[in-house]
């Protein structure tokens, strides 16, 4: 794709960015016309939440580190980092076997829907608050979202796909989440995330005849803003110790880890070309994900998943056939195919409490969250 | 709000898209400080909104809040947690199966 000699990441003033872009558009509608592009539906999820309880947050008892994760946010170590350089090869998309090419645009669509959910639900919550500290939070982390969305949307533009904002003028109805879970679900979703993407970027590193797209190199930084959005939600719960330390919260946190951990099996099993492609074996890379999530949530859960536990990977691979039943009996369709889902839900179900109900490994929390990105 | 009705409301918003390569983002915001509730439904009026690739676009818009109804809202607070798997980056598409 077309190089442009200065990015509008790297503008100084507003005028230059303007103009890089005005450049940049006239560059990129022509090659919309000429691909003719297909459209893709993002279908964002939209969240409300108890906005007063979230304001009420102190971070006096950990201002310290606080204040120098938000300095390091302010900072903005990776703006004009996601921006294509020589290192973007070209893609051979026409060349690119349908199966992986359906899988790996499937990838970057999830990948990009989620940073834009992500960046509504900060945004909403930067908005609707109040309290300085955590209004500022919100809105570095929705800036680090939207960042990678348009990234990823870059990439997608390449394969000749165009996302469709459609949502924007559709009905769309507001769930609800306690700021408790949103600070589990969260968390967990940017430190998975992070050992997600490194896992690929170091494999990819010492493999790197499996790199079949240039985005993979630029995982490394991406996952550093995972993982920063991380540290912060760690100390958010650590001003509040019974988030963490209540017999019942000991329970959610569990069942999020359990969840969070099964659903990410399932789902990257339903990607089998795209991780021939890596070199990837995906049963090697869950339990890869899930050791490195287990270490880096030890900094604030006081438990952790026994993935060592026979009855884990069996439990995971029963999960994984109920799904491809449910999946098939959809397909189906009528009163068998009804059937056939239900069966596969009660499997599902029965393998989810089987999962859960592995005793979890206690240990103690350290009293500082802190950690660094070391994978 | 009612036990069992919805009411709806009209209200002024900005839409405002980011489509460039260094942000992608789409937001709405009520102008007249109207703020949405659990289980609340929000259309904006109008053609669909798209920004050209490389600009940002806003526009003012009128859009129409339905207001759930009391048990649609504690319905909604009691079950919406259970959404939070759509926030992780491996969990939304369902168009591959094996």
């Amino acid at each position: 794709m077309n190089m442009h000699a200065k990015h509008s990441a790297d503008a100084t003033t507003v005028e230059e960015g303007l103009a890089i872009q005005e450049e940049q558009a006239k560059f990129d509608d022509d090659f919309a016309t000429e691909t003719a592009m297909s459209n893709t539906l993002l279908t964002p999820r939209f969240y409300t939440t108890d906005f007063d309880e979230l304001d009420a947050i102190d971070v006096t008892s950990v201002r310290k580190d606080w204040d120098a994760l938000i300095a390091q946010m302010e900072s903005d170590p990776n703006k004009g980092h996601f921006k294509k350089n020589e290192d973007w090869d070209h893609v051979d998309w026409d060349g690119m076997e349908p199966q992986l090419k359906a899988e790996f645009i499937d990838f970057l669509i999830s990948s990009c829907t989620a940073e834009f959910s992500g960046c509504v639900l900060y945004k909403e919550m930067k908005r609707r608050g109040s309290n300085k500290d955590i209004t500022q939070l919100f809105q570095l982390m929705a800036r680090d979202e939207a960042r990678h969305a348009g990234f990823i949307n870059d990439a997608l533009r390449e394969a000749g796909l165009r996302v469709n904002l459609g949502f924007l003028t559709q009905s769309k109805k507001y769930t609800y989440f306690r700021p408790k879970f949103i600070y589990y679900a969260t968390y967990l979703s940017e430190k998975i995330g992070y050992a997600r993407y490194i896992t690929i970027f170091r494999h990819l590193e010492a493999n790197p005849e499996h790199r079949f797209h240039p985005i993979f190199k630029w995982f490394e930084e991406w996952c550093n803003d995972e993982f920063s959005h991380g540290e912060a939600f760690a100390l958010l719960m650590k001003t509040d110790p019974k988030l963490t330390e209540s017999f019942a919260n000991k329970l959610w946190i569990k069942f999020f880890l359990t969840a969070v951990y099964s659903t990410m099996y399932v789902r990257d099993h339903q990607r089998p070309a795209f991780h021939a492609a890596l070199g990837v074996d995906p049963d090697w890379y869950a339990h890869e994900v899930f050791t490195k999530t287990s270490v880096l949530t030890g900094q604030i859960f006081p438990l952790m998943l026994d993935i060592e536990n026979p009855r884990w990977q069996r439990n995971l691979e029963r999960m994984q056939r109920a799904n491809v039943q449910i999946a098939q009996g959809k397909k189906a369709g009528g009163f068998g195919g009804f059937v056939k889902r239900m069966i596969g839900s009660a499997r599902a179900g029965a393998a989810f409490v089987s999962l859960y109900t592995i005793p979890a490994i206690k240990h103690d929390v350290p009293d500082s969250t802190v950690l660094r990105p070391a994978y | 709000m009612g036990l069992l009705t919805r009411t709806k409301e009209e209200v002024p918003c900005v839409v405002t898209i980011s489509h460039r390569f260094e942000e992608l983002s789409a937001h709405v915001k009520f102008t007249d400080g109207s703020v949405v509730g659990p289980g609340d439904t929000v259309k904006v009026h109008g053609a669909e909104i798209m920004a050209p690739y490389g600009e940002v676009v806003e526009d003012e818009r009128m859009a129409t809040i339905t207001r759930a109804s009391g048990i649609e809202r504690l319905w909604t607070r009691a079950t919406g947690d259970f959404e939070f798997m759509e926030l992780c980056e491996f969990s939304f598409s369902e168009e591959v199966t094996v």
